[in-house]
């Protein structure tokens, strides 16, 4: 894959290149500031960018806002916006121009090379990528419908809301994929969201429903 | 900060009312009960003086001549006080030491002299003025009846400007003389009773050197606590980094350098620690990550204090309405970090204890001051005393100068107001 990093710490952009090159990925550019973003990417055109949201010069949420102008701008640009902090209102407001291809973790999730890895390639093909603490204040926020599940019920909530699909669900549950569809129409049916299949229809549905 | 009382101005207001001239009379007539001691003590200051002078011996006993004269001043502070609609603060400063030292310092003390001053003064004027209220009314009426009577009193005996000795002089002279009185008692009592009041404010009241010095004396008290609680901060922050972030990552570097060891021989073990090293890494950053959460919230150097009060909001379960200025209320950071962890705390509070289905917060930026209210519609009955909740917030504001108020009767729902100055 072609590339876009934007990150200003040297160590960690030095870092993600190697990571990313090691993977074979390419990396085109790596701007290291909030104004070079937005043109490298409509420059380069990549098939995925990572995207650090505080940069200079003024330290605030540059790559955010560089984020949702890339994608309004590029519809559809498949986006993983990495930071040191998350908050549940960025969430809402990168998912708010669609979820297809939008990823936003915390920076300690690079530790974790093959989830980080798993969750770009979900970007890159138009999936979704959320990190577990924004998931879970998402859910906190929800807590009085979500009452009515079942811990496992949450539990797959929570991971469908990530992004997952049911193998790594059931994977990271240690259960079976006909179980994890069991529960999913279980919580469609609590939550009263109209029932479906595809993976993304379905991470849009949850989210949604956390979101609203 | 405090907010001033509504003031009940009498007498500034001079229309020629009844009801200010009735205020008036009244206020000077009362005037009399400290414009007689008043005279009595200007009268005998100059002996007390002198006996304090010639006979050096007596000067411990000063404070007790001047208690007297305090107790006076201290009676008109109230009273003329009360007529101007604004309190007249005590001007005296507390006295240390011996009872010589103590004396010399009133002595010195500029209160002493302007409370001497006032005595002198108001002695004089507040008799003559007490009692030309006391007689205008019944001069007044004295005048209009003298035509009906003054025939048959003796001769000479009845005057108005001049003897009375014809019905002419009789008819006329006296209702003038009434109308002097009645202007005298509508346009010129208002007038000496506001002269009188603002006479006892002016050499009653503080000098400015004195209020300066007592908002040095409470500022040196606030800027103390501020310290105080800026150490305890500290000490705070120091022990999170100190026990929590700096051992996870000794910890780290220990299975590091175990698992460093151990690579050639075992393989699989090595891994195991590199594993558990991770791990280690991830938790001192979720520990570091709340540490500075405690210092300054992210999210408020993105998106200012308005955007991170609207964050808070977004993320309750209960729907929240906000009362935000168009601009962000910019204050200090410290100002802005505590009016963030008020909103914080208070909006957990809500969800927690208050049972509320709806909850209002509102930040204002209202001159010097920044202002928070947090409401909600729950049950009531928040007592500030249980919880630890509501006391973090009074000492997080208390620290900096702020006041905290909350008003939480049973069953309708709890206001909860904090006021931060910003110093500008």
């Amino acid at each position: 894959m072609r590339i876009v990093i934007a990150e200003d710490n040297a160590l960690l952009r030095e870092g993600l290149s190697l990571l990313l090159s090691t993977e074979g990925h390419e990396v085109v550019a790596a701007p290291d500031n909030g104004p070079d973003v937005l043109p490298a990417l409509l420059e380069h055109r990549p098939d995925a960018a990572v995207l650090d949201v505080r940069l200079p010069p003024g330290f605030r949420d540059e790559g955010l806002r560089a984020a949702i102008e890339a994608r309004r701008e590029l519809p559809g640009l498949p986006i993983l916006v990495l930071s040191q902090y998350v908050e549940e209102t960025y969430a809402a407001e990168l998912l708010a121009g669609g979820a297809e291809g939008v990823g936003y973790l915390l920076k300690d999730r690079v530790s974790r090379v093959d989830q980080f890895l798993d969750a770009l390639h979900r970007v890159a093909t138009g999936g979704t990528a959320l990190d577990p603490e924004v998931v879970s204040q998402l859910m906190t926020a929800r807590s009085d419908p979500l009452a009515a599940l079942t811990p496992r019920e949450r539990e797959v909530l929570s991971l469908m809301a990530q992004g997952l699909d049911n193998a790594t669900i059931a994977a990271s549950l240690v259960i079976t994929e006909r179980s994890v569809s069991k529960h999913i129409g279980s919580i469609f049916a609590k939550l009263g969201l109209p029932p479906s299949d595809s993976g993304h229809r379905r991470v849009l549905a949850v989210l949604a429903y956390l979101n609203s | 900060m405090r907010t001033g009382r509504a003031p009940r101005n009498v007498l500034p207001d001079m229309r020629p009312t009844l009801h200010h001239v009735r205020d008036a009379t009244v206020y000077l007539i009362l005037g009399l009960r400290t414009a007689l001691p008043a005279l009595l003590g200007m009268c005998l200051l100059p002996y007390a003086l002198f006996l304090l002078v010639v006979l050096v011996v007596l000067l411990p006993w000063l404070p007790f001549l001047v208690r007297p004269m305090r107790t006076l001043a201290n009676a008109e502070r109230r009273r003329a006080g009360r007529a101007l609609g604004r309190e007249i603060p005590e001007p005296y400063p507390e006295l240390r030491g011996t009872s010589v030292e103590r004396s010399v310092a009133l002595l010195r003390s500029a209160s002493t002299w302007r409370d001497a001053a006032w005595m002198a003064v108001h002695g004089v004027t507040g008799l003559t003025m007490g009692v030309l209220a006391i007689a205008l009314v019944p001069g007044i009426l004295f005048a209009l009846s003298t035509p009906l009577w003054w025939w048959a009193a003796p001769e000479g005996s009845v005057s108005a400007f001049v003897a009375l000795d014809s019905w002419p002089k009789a008819l006329t002279l006296p209702l003038a003389q009434a109308g002097l009185n009645t202007a005298i008692l509508v346009w010129f009592i208002p007038r000496c009773a506001h002269w009188q009041a603002r006479l006892a404010e002016v050499l009653l009241r503080p000098t400015r050197r004195i209020s300066l010095s007592e908002r040095v004396e409470q500022l040196t008290e606030t800027r103390a606590e501020a310290l105080e609680a800026h150490g305890a901060e500290l000490r705070r922050i120091e022990r999170d980094l100190h026990d929590g972030t700096q051992a996870q990552l000794v910890a780290v570097a220990l299975r590091l350098g175990l698992a460093d060891r151990r690579f050639d021989a075992d393989p699989a073990a090595a891994r195991t620690l590199f594993l558990e090293a991770r791990e280690g890494v991830e938790d001192a950053l979720a520990q570091l990550r709340s540490v500075i959460r405690g210092i300054y919230p992210p999210i408020l150097s993105d998106r200012g204090l308005g955007g991170a009060v609207r964050a808070l909001a977004a993320a309750q379960p209960i729907p929240v309405t906000l009362d935000l200025p168009d601009a962000d209320p910019r204050a200090p950071a410290a100002v802005e970090a505590a009016a963030y962890f008020v909103v914080a705390e208070s909006l957990t509070n809500i969800a927690k204890h208050s049972g509320a289905s709806h909850a209002w917060i509102s930040v204002r930026r209202d001159g010097p001051v920044l202002r928070l209210t947090a409401r909600d519609d729950g049950k009531g009955g928040a007592d500030p005393a249980r919880g630890s909740g509501l006391a973090g917030i009074r000492r997080r504001v208390a620290a900096l100068d702020g006041t905290t108020s909350l008003d939480s009767p049973d069953g309708e729902g709890t206001t909860l107001t904090v006021e931060l100055p910003c110093g500008s």
